[in-house]
This record gives C-alpha cells, sequence and structure tokens, in this order.
C-alpha cells in the first residue's frame, strides 16, 4: 500500500542524478532530503553514489594517439603558414 | 581547463585564430579523447572514427574566424564534430540505429528492485537489506580502483559510456553533453544515472 | 531571524560536509536561495531532520519558508543546544512507542510497529522511529493522523529544547 506523505528507498535511489543536478522542483528535493535524513540505508547508498562520482573524476581518459596528434599540428602549421 | 570562463574562452579563441600553437595542443588533448568516443557512435570503426575527428578540428581551424559565440566553444567544436560524423556514417550505410546504443535496456529502475521491501511489507520499498559503509575510502582513489572503474565504464552500453566518461572523468556539463550528442536533458540524465549506478554497484562488490 | 539547525557530529553540514564554524556568518554560494542556501528549522519540523547536534542559528538575507524548512542566503550559529542529548532521544523514542501502542497494538500487522519502533530505538535509528510512528498513524486513520503524529513529535521535541523563535532581523 502506498502511503502519500513519503519517498520509498526505492524511489530515492532513483533520483539521485536528478537531485545531484539540481532538476527536482523544490518539494521534491525536501521530500528526498527528508528521506535520507532518516534512512541510513539511503544516506549510504547517496554517499556511495557521490563517492563514486568522485572516484571517476580521477580516471583519466583515454590519451590522444600520437599519430592522431602529430597529423593534427601539422595540419595547424600548414593552415597558419598562408 | 575544464571550467573555462567566457573571458578564458574569449582569449582561447583570440589565440587560434593568432595561430598560437600551444593554445591549439592544449585544447586538443583536452577535447579529443571525448570526440574519438563521440564519433565512435556514428561510424564503425575507431580509424574511421580518428578520420572524422581529425576532419571536425579542420572544420573548427577553417571556422574560427567565424566563430561568433552564441554557444560556447566546446559545443560548437562538437557541434561541427556530430555533424562530420553523422555524414560520414550515413555514407557508409551504418545500419545500427542511434537509438539503440543506449544498450537495449528495458525502461525501468536502475537498482535492481530485489533489493527493496515487496508491498506486503510494513516498510514497502525500503531496503531489504541496506548497503552497509565501505571500509577505507582512500582505497577509492587508487590504482586498482580506477583500472575497475575503467574497465565498468567500458562494459557499458555506448551512450551511457560516452555520457558518464563526458559529465564525470571530463567535467563537461549536463547543457554541453546535451548539444553534443544531440540528445535531451531528461534522456542524458537517464543515461548517466544507469551508468553511475552500474559503476556504483561493481566498487560495492570490490570494496565489500 | 532565529531558527534552529541540525549538524553532525563535529558541525559537519549532513549534506555538504562543510564544518560549520561557530559565531560567524555562512554566506550561500548560489543566487536561487530555493536550491541552494542555508538550511535551517522551526521547532515545527524537528522531527524530520533528527540529527546528532542541534544548534541555535541566526539567519540573515533572503529568507525562504518551505514546507518543511527554512533557506536563507546566510547564517551564523549562535548556540548549541545543550538539551538535545541521547538521552532525549531515548525519552522521545519512549513517547513513540507509547503512544504507537496505544494506538495499533492491538491491531495484527500494522501491531508490528510496535515492535519496530522498539528495535530502532535500540539501535539509536530515532529519524526512522519517528517516521514509523507516523506511518502507523497513517495506516490507521489516513494522512490526518500522520499529520497529527507529526504534529506531537514536534510539540515534544519543542518543549524541550528551550528555543523561542524571534521573528526579528538584523537592522
Amino acid at each position: 500500500m502506498r502511503l502519500d506523505r513519503e519517498l520509498t528507498c526505492a524511489e530515492v535511489v532513483e533520483l539521485i542524478t536528478s537531485y545531484l543536478d539540481r532538476r527536482l522542483r523544490a518539494a521534491d528535493a525536501e521530500r528526498f532530503e527528508e528521506h535520507v535524513a532518516f534512512c541510513d540505508g539511503c544516506s549510504t547508498y547517496f554517499e556511495q553514489m557521490r563517492a563514486t562520482i568522485a572516484a571517476t573524476g580521477h580516471v583519466r581518459n583515454d590519451d590522444v594517439p600520437a599519430e592522431l596528434r602529430d597529423r593534427l599540428l601539422a595540419t595547424f602549421r600548414e593552415l597558419n603558414s598562408t | 581547463m575544464a571550467e573555462l570562463t567566457a573571458a578564458g574562452e574569449q582569449g582561447l579563441v583570440e589565440a587560434l585564430r593568432r595561430g598560437d600553437e600551444a593554445a591549439f595542443a592544449s585544447l586538443v588533448e583536452e577535447l579529443t579523447p571525448s570526440m574519438l568516443r563521440v564519433a565512435r557512435l556514428y561510424v564503425a570503426s575507431r580509424a574511421v572514427a580518428e578520420e572524422v575527428v581529425q576532419e571536425a578540428w579542420v572544420g573548427v581551424l577553417r571556422g574560427i574566424d567565424r566563430f561568433e559565440a552564441r554557444s560556447s566553444l566546446k559545443t560548437w567544436i562538437f557541434r561541427i564534430l556530430t555533424n562530420t560524423a553523422k555524414t560520414r556514417g550515413a555514407r557508409e550505410g551504418r545500419s545500427v540505429p542511434f537509438s539503440s546504443l543506449g544498450g537495449d535496456e528495458p525502461d525501468g529502475p536502475a537498482v535492481d528492485p530485489d533489493r527493496f521491501l515487496g508491498a506486503d511489507s510494513r516498510f514497502p520499498g525500503h531496503w531489504a537489506a541496506p548497503p552497509r559503509p565501505w571500509e577505507g575510502g582512500e582505497r577509492l582513489v587508487a590504482q586498482e580502483t580506477l583500472e575497475l572503474i575503467e574497465l565498468e565504464i567500458a562494459k557499458l552500453p555506448p551512450m551511457q559510456a560516452v555520457v558518464i566518461t563526458m559529465r564525470d572523468v571530463e567535467g563537461f556539463d549536463s547543457d554541453e553533453v546535451c548539444n553534443a550528442l544531440d540528445i535531451s536533458e531528461t534522456n542524458q540524465r537517464v543515461l548517466l544515472h544507469r551508468a553511475r549506478s552500474k559503476v556504483r554497484r561493481a566498487l560495492e562488490e570490490y570494496m565489500g | 531571524m532565529r531558527a534552529l539547525k541540525f549538524l553532525g557530529e563535529g558541525r559537519v553540514a549532513p549534506f555538504t560536509g562543510l564544518r560549520w564554524p561557530v559565531g560567524e556568518w555562512v554566506e550561500a554560494t548560489a543566487v536561487d536561495p530555493c536550491r541552494e542556501g542555508v538550511h535551517a528549522l522551526r521547532p515545527k519540523d524537528l522531527p524530520y531532520w533528527l540529527g546528532r547536534e542541534l544548534w541555535e542559528i541566526e539567519l540573515d538575507g533572503e529568507i525562504v519558508e518551505q514546507d518543511r524548512k527554512v533557506v536563507a542566503s546566510r547564517g551564523r550559529l549562535v548556540r548549541r543546544i545543550d538539551a538535545w542529548t541521547p538521552a532525549l532521544l531515548d525519552a522521545f523514542a519512549d513517547d513513540l512507542l507509547r503512544r504507537t501502542k496505544l494506538r495499533v497494538g492491538h491491531i495484527a500487522n500494522v501491531g508490528g510497529y510496535v515492535g519496530d519502533i522498539a528495535r530502532f530505538r535500540s539501535q539509536r535509528r530515532y529519524g526512522l522511529a519517528a517516521f514509523a510512528a507516523a506511518r502507523a498513524a497513517e495506516l490507521s486513520g489516513g494522512a490526518a493522523d500522520y499529520d497529527r503524529e507529526r504534529r506531537r513529535q514536534a510539540e515534544w521535541l519543542a518543549a524541550r529544547v528551550a528555543f523561542e523563535p524571534t521573528d526579528e532581523r538584523r537592522s
């Protein structure tokens, strides 16, 4: 039976990205925060999502292949030599 | 360079127009990895993706005098890239529908519903077994963990991989990603959410 | 405006991770105070946000009152509320138990919330206990009973934290 006063954990975990992007309406953001305030499971999950995002930020994207970079610089010099 | 201000961007555009090679080189370093990923969505091979990126940069350099800063520089560059990639993909008669690159995932929650209590419980929709806090937070930035994250991203459906890479690895903002991939804000967020949830899940297994 | 604020141990804010200074003004960074801004509560909001440390806070600048919290563009911690202790929270949970037992203790299934609240109390999960009590009330008497239970909770807590909200603004 769904009660109309709160969000469930199952809903909260699906709202995290929207919450962090500030796309939730103020009322929904408040419900989200309230739930996380009393629910340690969701509080932990929320922390873990934030930690995941932070850790992902430390991943280095692939390097530019050297040949490609050389070709691009050569093209740049060509276009700028006229 | 992730936080280019309007003034910083203006300076960069002027440097490019002046033929400042160092400015160009650093912009190439910053954007090309993501450009390759995006191009790869539209064409059949990595080699062709590199050609597309090359062509796009030529387009950028040829067009830089006409750039009017109505959008950000990044957005403008990625639009050139996407147009180049689409043209090339069409020419090759690429048959994979773009939309399927989301990974034929059915619509539905990103977290397994089995982790939550059912409708007959006193706390329906609440955690059946709440996630346990991770010990040793410093492990999260260790080399091994970062490699795990990279592996997980590599396993993602292509669109999810591009979105999480651009947003969370490269620090592009939501608008920039939507413009680059020509998708809606909502679509972008769903892809990001699914990707992040999977990476978190992989970390949970690893950290547990 | 004077209001209340919950912080984690060591004056750490639960959502931002910021460690609050005492007596110094903290400014919100964003232009839209509904989304960003210093979060605070009125006494009636207490049961929704139960935290470890309770502080009195002075708010200033643009102040927006929302459903269950207040958001302001700047705030300054004034004093810690000493009455807010684990013992107080245990007593609060006892009161939840008492009321919930009376209300639903005799009803099959719903009566299970009594045991839940007792368990949450022993686990020190007071927010969850308060939520469970409100939920049991709603199941037995509808949304109006949910609100009534939350009001009872707020009154119980407000009476014990010795805080008088004022509407004075800094001049």
